[in-house]
């Protein structure tokens, strides 16, 4: 997505970011980026909560209205939980058994073969 | 406010740290994400109330026939999509993230509005926020390689915002 948002502003659309997923998209460069510190699966608000949907979208607006300049990234105030132990979760190797890993590995060759199969249909 | 200090790992996740070493470890090529020093900016032309938006999405149309895309779905790679699509912007159409990597211990995807603030854009038209959205939305495939992505969807993506009269976009990767 990073690299559309930088297409579409080098032909003049200018563009916001709304992601979770903050190195990745620094990284590449972007234009504007809000941030939300939030697990991957919810750029644009936390479930079932409505006012956190539109306050994380009027962010973005501002974000898009006001940058003075290209990298700007803001990080929403919303909080996902008071703990923030959930961010030691996701794909972390410390947490994960060999057992885990074989059955994860597993997974992915499925998945690289379904991939396979369905980008040579197109 | 509290002014209480911080836990060390309250920190946003290092998603490209824990892919190398996941990968590693899983006996995988290392991934190499897009990275520019340049980066390109356009300001508004106009305020915001007189723009109209265009909205492009990650998310994948639901598909009948391929396996569970529903709320806590395992990663599902024959969900996924690989041309650029466009919907209505009128309505709410029926989306999915079973196809990508989104936090499976820690959200079930069941709310689509967390992925796709269609409706919360549908608001701030009404509210006079922006000026109009676009005819249609449009979804971005996820998972060619940069190349495909740069010279096949890209281009794209950006006729179609074109076609549209699209002054401004919001993008949003799920």
């Amino acid at each position: 997505m990073s690299l559309v948002a930088r297409h579409l502003e080098a032909n003049g659309i200018p563009t916001v970011i709304m992601g979770a997923a903050k190195d990745i998209v620094e990284h590449c460069g972007v234009p504007r980026f809000l941030f939300s510190d939030f697990p991957l699966g919810n750029s644009a608000g936390r479930p079932h909560d409505p006012e956190s949907q539109a306050q994380t979208l009027e962010l973005a607006l501002r974000v898009l209205e006001t940058a003075p300049a290209a990298r700007t990234t803001v990080q929403s105030p919303l909080r996902w939980r008071d703990n923030a132990a959930w961010k030691l979760d996701y794909n972390n190797l410390a947490k994960l058994t060999p057992e885990d890993l074989a059955e994860r590995r597993k997974e992915f060759d499925v998945v690289k073969a379904v991939i396979k199969t369905k980008q040579a249909d197109v | 406010m509290t002014m209480t200090p911080a836990a060390d790992h309250d920190v946003p996740i290092p998603y490209m740290q824990r892919t190398r070493d996941y990968y590693q470890a899983l006996g995988f090529a290392p991934y190499r994400w897009a990275h520019f020093v340049d980066v390109p900016f356009t300001s508004l032309a106009k305020p915001l109330a007189e723009s109209r938006v265009a909205l492009i999405t990650t998310a994948a149309p639901y598909q009948p026939g391929v396996g569970d895309q529903g709320p806590g779905a395992k990663y599902n790679a024959a969900a996924k999509f690989y041309k650029v699509y466009s919907d209505s912007t009128e309505t709410v159409p029926d989306l999915r993230i079973s196809h990508v990597g989104y936090d499976r211990a820690h959200t079930t995807a069941d709310d689509p509005r967390t992925w796709f603030p269609l409706a919360a854009l549908q608001e701030a038209v009404k509210a006079g926020r922006i000026g109009a959205l676009t005819p249609r939305f449009h979804g971005a495939p996820t998972n060619r390689s940069q190349r495909v992505t740069t010279e096949t969807d890209i281009p794209e993506l950006l006729r179609r915002c074109r076609e549209d009269g699209a002054e401004v976009a919001v993008l949003v990767p799920s």
